[in-house]
């Protein structure tokens, strides 16, 4: 189901921790000791922030072990950009409606007085 | 990339005192006349509005040419302050088809711009994460709400 996915994708983008991490991710991939660097938390805690990523489908990560590196995947943001546009395009219409009510309970008002 | 944002901002100023513009957001019988997309209707009877923290707002916007076309909306009011602010957590869907229907928070801001009103609507995607931060804000009186809302 798109919005359990969707649910999925905001879960894991409503932390900031996470979304400074796909910030790093977006200039080049990186390991869990270069991710860890600029925060003051634990390798764990970094490794539990990327599991949540990674099964939101906002990053990948590679195989070998050692140097297990993840990199940043674009494509669910573009879920989230097409979420936010059809809400968008919803209030732009409801608020045009609204501003023509206000418009017409105004001038009403106007001519009783 | 460090500017994702997870919620919807729409500004807009209109020109009426604030107390008139937050009337059109509460009052069933406004409501009716304006809310919906062009070419849908919000009938009055579908309309219950319980304006307080834990109270109920619901409506179903109904397509003019199908009126077996129907969106409603399920919320419960989180925060109200008159004039000033409405904070909702809502099920709904703009498009009309009810197996779409996403569980929303709303948060409505009503401000003084020189003797207009600056409206700021914030609409995220209802998630345990942010709900629980947002709880931490509220703190106890939050008490009532989370036996209402896991009810």
């Amino acid at each position: 189901m798109a919005t359990d996915r969707l649910s999925e994708i905001f879960a894991a983008l409503a932390d900031p921790t996470r979304r400074a991490i796909l910030a790093r991710l977006s200039e080049s991939d990186a390991t869990v000791n270069e991710l860890a660097e600029p925060f003051s938390i634990s390798l764990p805690a970094v490794s539990r922030h990327l599991k949540v990523l990674e099964r939101a489908g906002l990053i990948s990560r590679s195989r070998s072990a050692q140097w297990r590196s993840s990199t940043l995947r674009a494509e669910p943001l573009a879920e989230v950009a097409a979420w936010m546009e059809r809400y968008r395009q919803f209030w732009d219409v409801n608020l045009d409606r609204l501003d023509a009510h206000l418009k017409n309970i105004q001038s009403q008002k106007g001519e009783r007085s | 990339m460090s500017s994702t944002s997870t919620e919807l901002v729409i500004n807009r100023v209109f020109d009426a005192p604030r107390a008139v513009v937050y009337r059109a957001f509460t009052d069933p019988d406004q409501l009716a006349q304006w809310f919906g997309p062009v070419g849908w209707s919000v009938p009055r009877d579908s309309v219950e509005m319980d304006v307080r923290p834990g109270g109920v707002q619901r409506f179903t916007m109904v397509n003019d040419a199908d009126p077996s076309m129907a969106s409603p909306v399920d919320g419960v009011f989180l925060e109200v302050v008159e004039n000033e602010l409405l904070v909702g957590a809502e099920d709904w869907d703009p498009t009309g088809d009810p197996s779409q229907s996403e569980r929303l928070t709303l948060r409505i801001e009503f401000a003084d711009e020189d003797g207009k009103t600056r409206l700021t609507i914030r609409q995220g995607p209802y998630t345990e994460e942010i709900m629980g931060q947002a709880r931490e804000g509220w703190g106890s009186s939050f008490t009532k709400l989370d036996a209402l809302l896991a009810g």
